[in-house]
């Protein structure tokens, strides 16, 4: 409650309410500027859509509209009549002679420098700063929808929510669609419009209504029960707001692509329509979905034990909120990865003044820092990620493989490991190659299943990327087209920073958790390329020694008659000849008899630089030929022969042939156990 | 002056008293076989590689294609002999066959290059390996891959480096009181200006040391080489100074190497004092790890630690500023070399590189300019010479 200021206080003190603080520091939240807010606007929205269709277990099919607002249709809907200027000069955007000059230079400038085959400026002579740019947003989903009456909180009130808990959802602090309607009042003053119905409800709930700040409280214009007749359930939040499309276009569509990639089982319908009728500007895409598996839902959990380490408070809060009788019960059912037996251990390690039967209300305050110090140290297993729900490897590879279609691809799952008291699996899937993806790498990162698309450069994924040598793994960083998207899902994700936009590099748990995906899916990679690059130089072999036959061919015919021409053959001249002392003589035997037939066929010309290189290439064609043999019988390709499989079982009975052009069959009568279908029968 | 030098002498007179012994592996008796490699004239060593294609040949006509028995000269071959002072090649081989393709581009050098050795010895002519890749630079791509297979072509003939009539370019120079014949003529190194006398990259042609030197000093670095050259020390302590400015190449090796066993006198080393310095030290007396088939001849046994020592760094009061931390691989290096063996069997030198790795600081030779640029040629060395302080 914001104190009355009395005869003795300082009468600068001041109070906020929670709504006014997040108006003066729209930031945090991701409400920057005006092109951050449309995208942030649309992502709460979106991820509330999906949040409560998972949350009821239905596959989530989210519809999202952008549609530009002209400055009329604006001034429309706020009432405000079309003024008509009759002090032209007062108005900020009418120029001055001064400004006018000024203007003509620069479009003078820009008009040369469009000649030389820039793109003009799309602005023409209109103002461009001036002009703001008003959208209105709707997402409809079908989801649980919203009671009647918590309407109001549930999105007038900042820092209200349903999300709290330990456990794993893609919101977390009660504030992104109430900061899009703080950011709407701000900008447009427009209120915010909900219709929404739960499931089986009789009735839809129609709300407008928007935010008192200084109270933080909702506003409520106008509510109204109307009859759901086509048993729709799920909700549909409107605002009009300020934002800016033409830089956040590529960032909402990429937006849009990744979290297709990472919910393969929602379908999402994309609109945008410009306001000048210009069609070419609109966009309307579909992600259809390409899966009805959906990952189980997460459930809600107990802190994990060694959370006493970063909340001192937490042990305090848990024990004067518990229902369990005893300290032991309490410790046991309070924490996740505390059985009861270890409670019984702990609270006798825990000492004097403490007994296993106490009630936890008894616990004195030092007594509850005790058993804070105690939890600290003491060793406790990893807490368990069944709570989790993790995108799954076989949910990623599908978005993978849709939207890139890679040539390979691989795919890991950690272990839960503990995160300040939080369990956190990491998955990570590397694929090679595919179209339309460039050389390099591309990092795809995921946080509790939302894609993050700001502040790549400083996030532990990406560092991870960059440290990797990816040598090692037969990956070239610089020429192979790399994709590398990591999911991690956590109770809570350790994002770094006031918006949720990254995960700092310095925790050092998660980012061996990430190396070790990502090295998981490169020692799988590295597989397949090493098979793939063996097959390859198998095929480029001959090729390869042929080469080099003329090059060595020429020297040895130099070489030959070189000797060949010699006063005596080199056995003679050379002392270290066979059977010499030292090293000489051990490399190589040459049997006197066969030097001198040598060096006379090459006086006389039977052996030349061509017989070398007829020689050898006999060879390289022998060895090739061999070599295909042996690496058929490997990999047991283009040896299999059809065989005709003799029905061992007894007789079987037969329905009558059923005949098609490319096949014909019989289907067994009667399913005989031990009897195979005879091959031949398949022709 | 002689009072100065009275401890050089009595080290002179220790060092040509003690029996100049080169011992070989074939004095030795080990168990163990080791491969090295002799000096062999230019025309042996053209029959050897004939008598290599002969044997080549026998194979490719027989249609069994061709390969070479390479010794392998990875790292674990590569073994310290203590007896010998230096590190030597195990005897151990691998075939190199041409019908492989991770190994068909070697084979095809190694004969290309073969054949071009071949031409240079019968001829009986010299070429730089510049030369020898200008050659075929369709086939060798880059000097790199031409220049490697020199020392598997040695290894593969047993003859020497320097036997195959290939050099690398002039890097070392030496100056001081010594004269000596280079293909005829005769060269006075104490007439040879400030810069010094090229180390001939052909050491055959070097013959008939004679000098009046007391010991000779080997110095790391160009700077520090000039300096003395400038300052004619070598007019005042009667010297040779021989620089390879850094790491040691194959030719100022052998010159010194050469050069020790004809004066017999002893030899003093003026290095950093960091792990780099020991490390050059290192190679010119027990060898290059690269080069293992060859130590024989490329390496000068009993050369003593001058400085400048990391213990000297206090003696002689060196300012903090001149000194300079250790960066992390530096210390790794300096850790390395502690657990060589050829620091591992003089105490001394452990003690200083203890020292080194305790107090994580290095400084190099210029550090003692400090004092004044001359202070190394006027004070700090006829004071280590005057008290012996070698270690």
């Amino acid at each position: 409650m914001p104190p009355k200021s009395k005869g003795a206080g300082d009468k600068n003190l001041k109070s906020k309410s929670p709504a006014e603080f997040f108006q003066d520091n729209k930031g945090i939240a991701g409400f920057e500027n005006a092109g951050k807010s449309l995208y942030t606007t649309l992502r709460e929205f979106i991820e509330n859509s999906l949040d409560s269709a998972e949350s009821i277990g239905v596959l989530p099919d989210v519809d999202i509209a952008v549609e530009e607002v002209t400055l009329s249709q604006y001034e429309d809907l706020i009432g405000l009549k079309a003024h008509v200027r009759k002090d032209s000069a007062l108005y900020a955007d009418i120029e001055t002679d001064k400004e006018k000059q000024k203007r003509l230079k620069e479009e003078a400038k820009a008009a040369a420098k469009a000649a030389k085959g820039g793109k003009g400026d799309a602005g023409g002579g209109g103002r461009k700063g001036g002009a703001k740019s008003f959208f209105r947003i709707t997402v409809k989903d079908n989801g649980k929808g919203m009671a009647h009456d918590d309407i109001p909180n549930m999105l007038g009130r900042v820092l209200s929510g349903t999300k709290y808990g330990v456990r794993q959802t893609r919101g977390k602090f009660g504030l992104g669609s109430k900061m899009a309607l703080i950011w709407s009042k701000q900008t447009t003053g427009l209120p915010i419009k909900i219709t929404s119905a739960q499931p089986k409800s009789k009735f839809t709930s129609r709300y407008v209504l928007d935010i008192n700040m200084e109270k933080n409280e909702p506003n409520v214009h106008s509510a109204e029960k109307t009859p759901n007749d086509s048993a729709w359930h799920g909700a549909e939040l409107s605002v009009i707001i300020e934002g800016n499309w033409t830089t956040y276009r590529n960032k909402v569509l990429s937006y849009l692509r990744q979290l297709a990639i990472v919910t393969p089982y929602a379908q999402f319908h994309f609109r945008y329509e410009s306001a000048g009728g210009d069609a070419r500007q609109n966009v309307d895409a579909t992600f259809r979905r390409r899966t009805e598996v959906m990952p189980a839902p997460p459930t809600t959990t107990k802190h994990h034990p060694s959370a006493a380490k970063e909340n001192q408070l937490l042990i305090k809060d848990l024990l004067s909120q518990t229902r369990e009788k005893t300290l032991q019960a309490f410790l046991n059912k309070e924490f996740t990865c505390i059985s009861k037996e270890y409670a019984g251990r702990l609270v006798a390690e825990l000492g004097k003044g403490f007994e296993p039967g106490m009630s936890p209300k008894e616990v004195s305050d030092t007594q509850g820092t005790r058993i804070q110090q105690l939890l600290c140290d003491a060793r406790f297993a990893d807490p368990d990620g069944a709570c989790l729900s993790p995108a799954g490897e076989y949910n990623l590879r599908l978005g993978i493989m849709k939207e890139l279609a890679p040539d390979w691809i691989a795919s890991y799952v950690g272990p839960a490991l503990a995160s300040q008291g939080h369990p956190l699996i990491v998955e990570a899937c590397v694929s090679l190659g595919g179209k339309d993806v460039k050389s390099g790498f591309n990092v795809f990162r995921f946080a509790n299943r939302i894609p993050l698309l700001f502040e790549a450069g400083s996030d532990v994924v990406t560092r991870c990327v960059q440290r990797l040598n990816w040598g090692s793994y037969k990956i070239d960083k610089n020429n192979d087209k790399i994709g590398v998207f990591v999911s991690i899902v956590s109770t809570k994700i350790p994002f770094k920073g006031t918006s949720k936009e990254y995960i700092g590099d310095d925790n050092t748990e998660i980012a061996e958790a990430v190396d070790r995906a990502i090295r998981g899916c490169a020692t799988q990679l590295k597989g397949k390329i090493v098979r793939a690059q063996a097959a390859k130089e198998r095929k480029a072999r001959k090729k390869v020694l042929t080469r080099y036959i003329p090059d060595v061919a020429n020297a040895i015919a130099i070489m030959i008659s070189a000797s060949a021409e010699a006063a005596e053959p080199p056995s003679k001249r050379c002392k270290w000849g066979p059977g010499a002392p030292s090293n000489g003589g051990k490399l190589w035997q040459v049997d006197p008899v066969f030097e001198g037939k040598l060096l006379e066929q090459v006086r006389n010309g039977d052996v030349q630089r061509s017989t070398i290189e007829r020689k050898l290439s006999d060879f390289v064609e022998r060895m090739d030929s061999e070599q295909a043999l042996e690496h058929s019988m490997q990999n047991k390709e283009g040896l299999s022969e059809t065989m005709h499989l003799v029905p061992t079982g007894p007789v079987h009975k037969f329905a009558p042939t059923v005949h098609h052009p490319t096949c014909a069959f019989r289907l067994l009568d009667t399913l005989c156990a031990g009897g195979f279908l005879p091959r031949g029968d398949l022709k | 002056m002689d009072e100065v030098l009275s401890k050089v002498h009595a080290l002179e007179t220790a060092v040509k008293c003690r029996p100049e012994l080169r011992k070989t592996l074939n004095d030795l008796n080990l168990n163990e076989a080791y491969r090295e490699v002799v000096d062999l004239p230019g025309v042996e060593v053209a029959a050897a590689i004939e008598q290599v294609m002969i044997a080549i040949a026998d194979t490719i006509l027989r249609n069994e294609g061709f390969g070479y028995s390479l010794p392998s000269r990875g790292n674990t071959d590569q073994v310290y002999v203590e007896q010998l002072d230096r590190i030597v090649l195990k005897e151990k081989h691998t075939f190199t066959t041409f019908h492989n393709t991770s190994s068909v581009r070697k084979v095809a050098i190694l004969t290309r290059v073969m054949q071009l050795i071949h031409g240079v010895l019968t001829r009986g002519i010299h070429v730089t390996k510049r030369d020898l890749f200008y050659t075929d630079v369709k086939l060798f791509r880059d000097q790199k891959d031409s220049d490697s297979v020199l020392d598997d072509i040695s290894c593969l003939l047993g003859c020497t480096r320097n036997s195959l009539h290939v050099v690398a370019s002039e890097k070392g120079v030496v100056v001081g009181k010594l004269t000596y014949t280079e293909d005829g003529d005769e060269i006075d190194c104490t007439k040879m200006g400030i810069g010094g006398k090229a180390i001939p990259s052909n050491i055959d042609e070097v013959d008939c040391f004679r000098s009046v030197a007391k010991f000779v000093l080997l110095v790391e670095k160009d700077a520090a080489f000039m300096r003395l050259a400038e300052d004619r020390f070598y007019n005042r302590f009667p010297c040779i100074i021989i620089t390879a400015k850094g790491q040691p190449d194959v030719a100022t090796r052998l010159f010194l190497s050469k050069l020790k066993r004809d004066l017999r006198i002893p030899v003093l080393a003026l290095v950093d004092a960091d792990p780099y310095g020991l490390k050059i030290i290192s190679v010119y007396m027990q060898g290059s790890k690269n080069m293992a088939f060859d130590s024989a001849n490329l390496t000068t046994p009993d050369i003593k630690w001058l400085g400048v020592r990391p213990s000297d760094l206090d003696k002689f009061k060196i300012p903090e500023q001149c000194r300079l931390e250790m960066s992390q691989k530096d210390i790794e290096t300096g850790h390395h070399m502690l657990n060589e063996d050829f620091i591992q069997q003089n105490p001394k030198w452990v003690r200083e590189v203890k020292m080194m790795l305790a107090s994580k600081t290095k400084a190099e030779i210029q550090a003692l300019s400090s004092y004044g640029f001359q202070y190394l040629s006027e004070v700090y060395l006829p004071l280590k010479l005057q008290e012996g302080d070698w270690i």
